[in-house]
């Protein structure tokens, strides 16, 4: 059966590999392996960089940072992305015209992009913003473009059947069939923004997540990077999971489907 | 005998890229008030098609139909479909289903929530109110198309081959609880199906139609008693008239094949 195990075993089983493996780092770093500090180090250390950094409040400065430009790129994706998407939709030709540019973008590593956006646009929430948006406008896109797709012609004409006009079946077929295509398209999309922001911090910025971890790195001081990317992995794993909760309540339906 | 009149009804459908498909050609049927009609023939043959104008959402080529004396101008809340493949919308409740028409025909919120109680009490899923669509097995989903479609209390009811995605032993079931609910409330049924007998059990009159392009080839009349009760159908009068059906309709069966 595969529901044969509840939430809360699940997560105990979950933590207890995170848990072990943890463990088994400090330990073997603590008592047999022999390491060099400016090539590795061990969780207790990270930990105790990790206290530092929150106490400090460098930390939140920089997450403040990296989380303006993020949002500023993510709501442009958002704002061009769907409406792009819906009317490749509803048009044959604007898919005709748009599709193989588009796929040919976003089969790109654009993430490449960088240095050129920071020669242009300097060092900043601009260009920073602009790489974001770059990454996580394809998948609104061809999200939104496959849900408008697959609304079920079924449907509407059931709608018409019992006296549904135009505007019916824009509020109550296609509106309703494609939230849940923009939502997933909403998970693709953070995971590539992230990268966004994390890769423009890298080439060129002076604060931010990114810069931080970049930082750290060119100096040695190993702990303090790996807390740099532990908070992002947190920050990515807490934005993909509370998209994938709106997922269920916005699509109760497609929740019998999947099990992610 | 003449609520449903249509004559010499021609529809072609014109898909781009393809050749022109006539589906019916020179149809004729003319229903009675309260008449509960089954309609049968080879696949492809035009009764869906026959359905769908009768409902108002395809319009005929040529020739007329007229409902009450009145020509159709499009779907209407006196009409109502229920379809094979149930055509519920995934995201709302079977109550947000069962309102659909009411709230397309601008019921206000209250009225149309208890109506829409009502019936989802009729066809006996009192407790599966705020059920999504997937958590509910065919049966139940058939029945929700069958509250839906008579929650606006239309005149006539058209049910396009409403019970074939069910098993054997729902579609006994679901039969013998259309005709309990026909029987109180006596509208005027088209109801499409291939089995012979199911239109034999349920209906006053069964119209064999040819292969496409469709005709009206042959009539059967159903003298069995009402209310119609399972052993019926073991019967040998039932026999008879299913070998008259299946005598009408064999041939239209092979002229398909070619």
């Amino acid at each position: 059966m595969l529901n044969a195990l509840g939430r809360r075993r699940r997560m105990v089983l979950g933590c207890g590999s995170v848990v072990v493996f943890v463990g088994a780092w400090e330990i073997a770093f603590s008592t047999v392996v022999r390491w060099d500090p400016f090539f590795i180090t061990k969780p207790s250390l990270i930990a105790a960089a990790f206290r530092e950094q929150i106490l400090g409040g460098k930390l939140w400065k920089d997450m403040a940072v990296s989380g303006e430009a993020f949002l500023a790129g993510f709501a442009l994706a958002v704002v061009v992305g769907i409406p792009v998407g819906a009317v490749m939709g509803w048009r044959r030709r604007a898919e005709y015209a748009l599709d193989p540019l588009l796929t040919a973008l976003y089969a790109s590593p654009l993430i490449a992009l960088a240095p050129l956006l920071i020669i242009t646009m300097g060092v900043g929430i601009v260009a920073k913003a602009v790489l974001v948006f770059l990454l996580a406008v394809f998948p609104f896109i061809f999200n939104t473009f496959a849900g408008v797709r697959c609304t079920d012609p079924l449907l509407i004409n059931v709608v018409r059947a019992f006296g549904g006009r135009e505007r019916d079946l824009y509020l109550k077929v296609i509106l309703p069939g494609v939230v849940p295509y923009i939502v997933a398209g909403a998970r693709l999309a953070i995971g590539r923004g992230l990268i966004g922001i994390l890769v423009g911090e890298f080439y060129a910025a002076s604060e931010g997540l990114g810069f931080a971890i970049s930082r750290f790195g060119d100096t040695y001081r190993l702990p303090e990077m790996f807390t740099g990317i532990l908070v992002l992995a947190v920050v990515a794993v807490g934005l993909t999971g509370a998209v994938r909760k709106l997922e269920a309540m916005v699509a109760p339906w497609r929740a019998g489907q999947q099990e992610r | 005998m003449d609520y449903i009149v249509a004559n010499d009804l021609t529809v072609t459908f014109r898909p781009a890229n393809r050749n022109p498909l006539t589906a019916l050609a020179g149809f004729g049927l003319r229903v009675a008030r309260g008449e509960f009609v089954s309609l049968v023939g080879p696949s492809g043959c035009g009764k869906s098609t026959f359905l769908n104008v009768v409902l108002g959402l395809l319009r005929a080529d040529a020739g007329e139909i007229r409902i009450d004396g009145r020509a159709i101008a499009g779907p209407s809340p006196d009409r109502a479909m229920v379809f094979q493949e149930f055509g519920l919308l995934p995201w709302r409740t079977v109550l947000g289903n069962v309102e659909l028409g009411l709230e397309l025909k601008g019921v206000a919120p209250a009225a149309r929530q208890r109506r829409a109680a009502e019936l989802i009490d009729l066809v006996g899923l009192r407790g599966f109110e705020r059920h999504y669509p997937h958590e509910l097995s065919g049966g139940m989903k058939q029945r929700v198309g069958l509250a839906r479609a008579l929650a606006t209390d239309p005149n006539v009811l058209l049910m396009d081959e409403p019970f074939a995605s069910l098993d054997a032993q729902t579609r006994d079931l679901m039969q013998a609880e259309l005709l309990q609910i026909w029987d109180q409330s006596k509208k005027t049924v088209l109801f499409v199906t291939h089995s012979i007998e199911e239109a034999a059990y349920l209906s006053d009159r069964v119209v064999v139609v040819s292969a496409r392009p469709g005709r009206h080839k042959a009539e059967i009349p159903v003298r069995l008693p009402r209310p119609r009760d399972y052993e019926m159908r073991l019967s040998p009068e039932f026999n008879d008239l299913k070998l008259a059906i299946w005598t009408a309709l064999k041939e239209e069966l092979t002229a398909t094949r070619t």
